[in-house]
């Protein structure tokens, strides 16, 4: 009996706005306990929730994106349990008019395209943290985090393998980061996924019964827990046992699940219409103004730097995968129009730097037109292509490109006389070669070339080498 | 001086001629209370030092010439208001010490005008009630008959206008808690249009039923106070930003030619005999005035109690669980979060708030949702229709405020049904966001008053207050004998 | 009203009743849910579309952050440590 795995996810992803969902906090990751707070998010009595207009534009934007429908009307309702780390004892969030339905993202794994259904998305509110104090047997509960805005998004089990789920979440993740609504950190919980799984028979009529794995927060953690569920779901079936259908916690340090007391014992949530948010009607003009401004998605640049910039496929997928790099290759290309130089010398050398750990891609402390100032260096002769690994890594600590070439004496001194010199002793010491080039044999030019190269050792530019060899060939 | 006879003009007048100054008026009501309140418990908390500091500063803007309609003016405030630095307890044990670190919308903008507030007065408890009886503190007592109820929930509020303990007073309004209790106490009342008043501030019982009013002397009065206390707020999403009018501009208006509507179905079988004489009998003053009366029906009313009950329970069963003694609150005990909080909830609420979130859990719990929850929500639709076809033929509505007077003490305000089916006349207003008025119309063998209610179009509180105005004109108005 | 539906409402209301407390509120109950079993008498339904308490999109609060609120004044109401709210240990 061969078991096939089926998977639906639930994604949460965290908005960047400035302020939370229903009050004017900051929504900044982390800050003292309970120092961005206030009456409305710490659920004091007599306060309401005041919706943020830039968490619908940017929920709306997802939906865009992911290829979901628009709902013209949308409304919010209460999700009411008791958890310390909920103040109101309800969570605002979606339940039948969520902002976005419907939709699809197609995903490339093992060089084959697949098409992922998303089933909705909507929006909702965090909830805080809670600090486990053991000397004192208590927890603390900090609420920084409480009305922060969260869209969740809710895919159809349209998923078969680990595989599958981790190339969609990196896809959801970056084009959540292209469109500008998530920064897509993971470190910081800025996205978490829930994993629903199910193993049965393939092209079995009906699916087995599911487990739920909550709060996956990181790509490695997703993978092993549904890894480690497929292997212990299976083991169940096989030794003839029952699968309990029951929310799971996966366990980083032993890489195992295990079940997760529940919220609330019975789930029954009692959702209703939240009578202090009036629902919301868009207008076709309103929509189409907030479809028009959303950047351009990571498969677009991709086409653009290929068709355009004639980079190589390969690179401009580097260059995409991450959107600080696209972003900081934009604003080189801007300063110095290289595309193809500037994209090579990051694909080549800083990722090399960013991957030693020497410097970060998400907080990029180089200033893209210096950088670009670097590349326009070697490309017009000031100093050569070998030259750039050493002033990057002065770069990195903090100098200009030109304080950098000045300080290790990395200028080409253009010595007009040493050249001349030079291309004269290397003809006269190759008579034959400069005859068979003045016979029409040009391709020795080359290895003339590498003569004079070699003896000036950098002192010329090889563009000028190149001037006056021809020259004096010709003569 | 005589309080019982004094209006918010009267006593605007005076302070502005300084025939009387803010502080010595402060100190007529506060002294007043002191000496009657002991029997009367209106008040949950006294404020009588922040009230004369208040009334000082009052003073001084008096003498610059800086007066705004309502500086110097002493109010009561309902406790289930937030006043910042000052006690607010919803008259529930859960909130006994809870100090609001901020001031509710309403009582911000009084604050911008100047007014003195004498202290945070009674209620039932969260509001949920009709007798002021279920709090914990302050069981107040009807002014006209202390053997009686004041009505409720904001009993406190409308005995202590009737008490004369102060010109003005502010409530909260869910199913009829100005209206019943000003009914009950013989003064007026008037529920504004759902949204003319922000609800930031006011401690949610049912978020979309909830108004904050006035409770005051006369129908003019009202319309002072709501001036003051009207507009969009950005802190409530559900206040609307209405053009800026005064709801005392139609005040002396001739009435003529204006369509009052009776629906039948107030004046049944089930309303007492002298408070249906005395609502006809205001009517047919009103014709007297030029008024044209108008028979309709709202054939949903029967089911209308039902259907506020199932949906101002379920939104105050959501809306009360935030109080789980951890952030503010009586603080239970336990050695789990499940312990600590229900040892908390038990604890701090009482019978009747806990029996109305039982059964907004019910209303909302799975399997029953739609039959109950949604349906009403469904007959909150139809009794919108109704209205509307209603005020089709009709400018205001006049009906009853109550089907009775004040009832006795100890009567019927432990028996939950009865008490439900008495907010007959007062809760299809709240469902269909209305406004309305309760002023008094006469007054029982026994002396009790008797309550009529003017129920008018969305936004038109103006029209209301005239036409309570005009009745009130030549209504042969009593006292308490506090 | 059984004991079992009542149970589950405590649970959901997170209400603690004596045994005697709670033979005296289930009847109660039982009446008011008598009444409300009024609604079930009308046919009528519910269109969420046709509240219009509806609001435009331009009518949102604008994103704007402000400053928040001292934390010791949001704390006031309770016994804070480390500026946090304190609660029962919560089982991982």
């Amino acid at each position: 009996m061969k078991l096939y795995p089926t998977i639906g996810l639930e994604i949460h992803a965290e908005l960047t706005t400035n302020s939370k969902v229903f009050c004017t906090c900051s929504a900044q990751f982390g800050g003292e306990p309970n120092s961005r707070c206030c009456p409305v998010c710490s659920g004091l009595p007599g306060t309401l929730p005041v919706l943020n207009a830039k968490a619908v534009e940017y929920i709306i934007k997802a939906g865009y994106i992911m290829n979901c429908d628009i709902s013209r009307f949308t409304k919010w309702d209460r999700k009411n349990y008791f958890y310390p780390d909920l103040p109101k004892a309800y969570q605002i969030s979606q339940m039948p008019r969520p902002v976005c339905l419907g939709g699809h993202v197609n995903v490339e794994v093992d060089g084959e395209t697949r098409t992922m259904r998303i089933n909705r998305i909507h929006l909702e509110e965090d909830a805080g943290k809670l600090v486990h104090d053991d000397s004192m047997r208590v927890s603390l509960a900090d609420y920084n985090r409480c009305g922060i805005p969260l869209i969740e998004i809710v895919t159809e089990p349209d998923f078969h393998s680990a595989a599958e789920v981790v190339a969609f979440f990196e896809k959801i993740r970056l084009m959540l980061q292209y469109a500008g609504v998530c920064d897509g950190r993971l470190e910081q919980g800025s996205m978490r996924c829930d994993v629903n799984i199910s193993l049965a028979e393939k092209n079995f009529d009906t699916l087995g019964t599911r487990t739920e794995v909550k709060n996956l927060n990181s790509l490695r953690s997703i993978q092993r827990a549904i890894e480690y569920e497929i292997y212990r779901q299976t083991e169940l079936i096989e030794n003839g046992e029952r699968v309990v259908q029951e929310t799971l916690h996966f366990n980083d340090a032993t890489g195992e699940t295990s079940s997760l007391r529940s919220k609330e014992d019975a789930h029954d949530y009692r959702y209703f219409p939240d009578p202090d948010i009036p629902p919301i009607i868009f207008t076709e003009e309103e929509l189409a103004a907030i479809k028009a401004d959303i950047p351009e998605m990571p498969e677009m640049r991709v086409k653009r730097y290929t068709e355009q910039y004639g980079i190589s496929a390969a690179d401009a997928k580097i260059l995409t995968d991450t959107k600080s790099i696209s972003d900081f290759f934009e604003s080189a290309v801007k300063a110095y129009n290289a595309p193809k130089a500037i994209g090579t010398f990051i694909v080549v050398e800083l990722m090399r730097r960013i991957n030693l750990g020497e410097i970060s891609a998400e907080d990029m402390t180089l200033d893209p037109a210096d950088f670009a100032h670097l590349i326009e260096l070697a490309e017009t002769g000031k100093i050569s292509k070998d030259s750039r690994k050493i002033i990057l890594r002065d770069m990195i600590d903090g100098k200009t490109a030109e304080r950098s070439a000045e300080d290790n004496n990395l200028w080409i001194k253009e010595d007009n006389e040493l050249l001349e010199k030079t291309i004269d002793e290397i003809m006269a010491a190759n008579p034959k070669a400069v005859e068979q080039y003045r016979n029409g044999e040009t391709k020795v030019f080359g290895f003339l070339m590498g003569q004079c190269g070699k003896a000036l050792k950098g002192a010329a530019a090889p563009a000028s080498i190149k001037t006056m060899l021809e020259q004096k060939l010709k003569q | 001086m005589e309080l019982k006879q004094q209006t918010l003009s009267s006593l605007r007048a005076m302070l502005d001629s300084k025939q009387i100054s803010a502080t010595e008026l402060c100190k007529e009501y506060t002294d007043r209370i002191k000496q009657k309140d002991g029997e009367l418990q209106s008040f949950i908390t006294l404020c009588e030092d922040e009230a004369l500091a208040n009334a000082k500063k009052a003073d001084e803007l008096i003498a610059k010439g800086e007066a705004k309609p309502l500086t110097g003016i002493p109010f009561a405030v309902k406790d289930n208001i937030c006043t910042d630095g000052i006690r607010t307890t919803c008259a529930s044990k859960m909130l006994e010490s809870f100090i609001p670190p901020y001031d509710a919308c309403v009582t911000e903008k009084l604050k911008g005008e100047n007014y003195v507030l004498l202290g945070k007065v009674s209620m039932d408890e969260f509001a949920m009630g009709g007798s002021t009886q279920t709090g914990a503190f302050a069981r107040t007592k009807n002014p006209f008959d202390l053997n009686r109820v004041p009505g409720g929930s904001s009993g406190g509020s409308a005995a202590a206008v009737s008490a004369a303990f102060a010109p003005a007073a502010i409530g909260s309004d869910t199913g009829g808690s100005i209206r019943q209790p000003a009914s009950f106490c013989g003064v007026t009342g008037l529920k504004p249009t759902y949204g003319r008043v922000s609800r930031y501030g006011l401690v949610a019982f049912a978020s979309s039923l909830d108004q904050i009013g006035p409770i005051a002397n006369n129908a003019a009065d009202c319309g002072v106070v709501l001036n003051a206390i009207c507009g969009k707020d950005s802190r409530d999403a559900t206040s609307v930003n209405m053009p800026a009018e005064d709801f005392t501009a139609k005040l002396g208006n001739d009435i003529k030619g204006m369509k009052i509507a009776l629906p039948d179905e107030f004046f049944s079988d089930s309303t007492d005999e002298e408070v249906k004489n005395a609502v006809l009998s205001a009517a047919k003053e009103y014709e007297k005035l030029g008024a044209e009366l108008v028979k309709c029906s709202m054939s949903s009313l029967k089911y209308a109690v039902s259907a506020y009950y199932l949906i101002a329970s379920a939104e105050a069963a959501s809306n009360l669980s935030r109080f789980d003694g951890i952030k503010y609150g009586l603080r239970g005990e336990g050695r789990t979060f499940e312990e600590m909080i229900r040892d908390s909830r038990t604890r701090g609420f009482g019978n009747e708030v806990k029996r109305r979130i039982l059964l907004g859990n019910y209303a909302l719990s799975s399997g029953y949702y739609d039959a109950y929850y949604r349906k009403a929500l469904a007959l909150k639709q139809q009794i919108i229709r109704e209205y509307s076809q209603i005020f089709g033929t009709a400018d205001v509505i006049l009906t009853p405020t109550a089907p009775t007077v004040a009832y006795k003490i100890g009567e019927q305000e432990t028996d939950p049904v009865k008490m439900y089916l008495a907010d007959i006349c007062t809760v299809t207003v709240n469902i269909a966001s209305l406004p309305a008025i309760s002023t008094p119309c006469g007054y029982n063998k026994d002396g009790m008053p008797i309550g009529m209610s003017l129920i008018g179009k969305k936004w038109d509180e103006a029209t209301l207050i005239q036409t309570a105005d005009a009745f009130e004109k030549d209504f042969d108005r009593r006292y308490s004998n506090v | 009203m059984d004991t079992k539906t009542i149970a589950h409402l405590c649970d959901l209301s997170k209400l603690n009743y004596t045994d005697e407390g709670i033979e005296k509120v289930m009847g109660e109950m039982e009446e008011i849910i008598k009444l409300m079993d009024r609604v079930k008498e009308i046919d009528v339904t519910y269109d969420d579309t046709a509240d219009n308490n509806s609001i435009s999109y331009d009518m949102l609060r604008k994103d704007e952050a402000k400053p928040s609120f001292p934390a010791e004044k949001l704390l006031s109401n309770t016994e804070p440590a480390e500026n946090c709210y304190v609660v029962p240990k919560m089982v991982e």
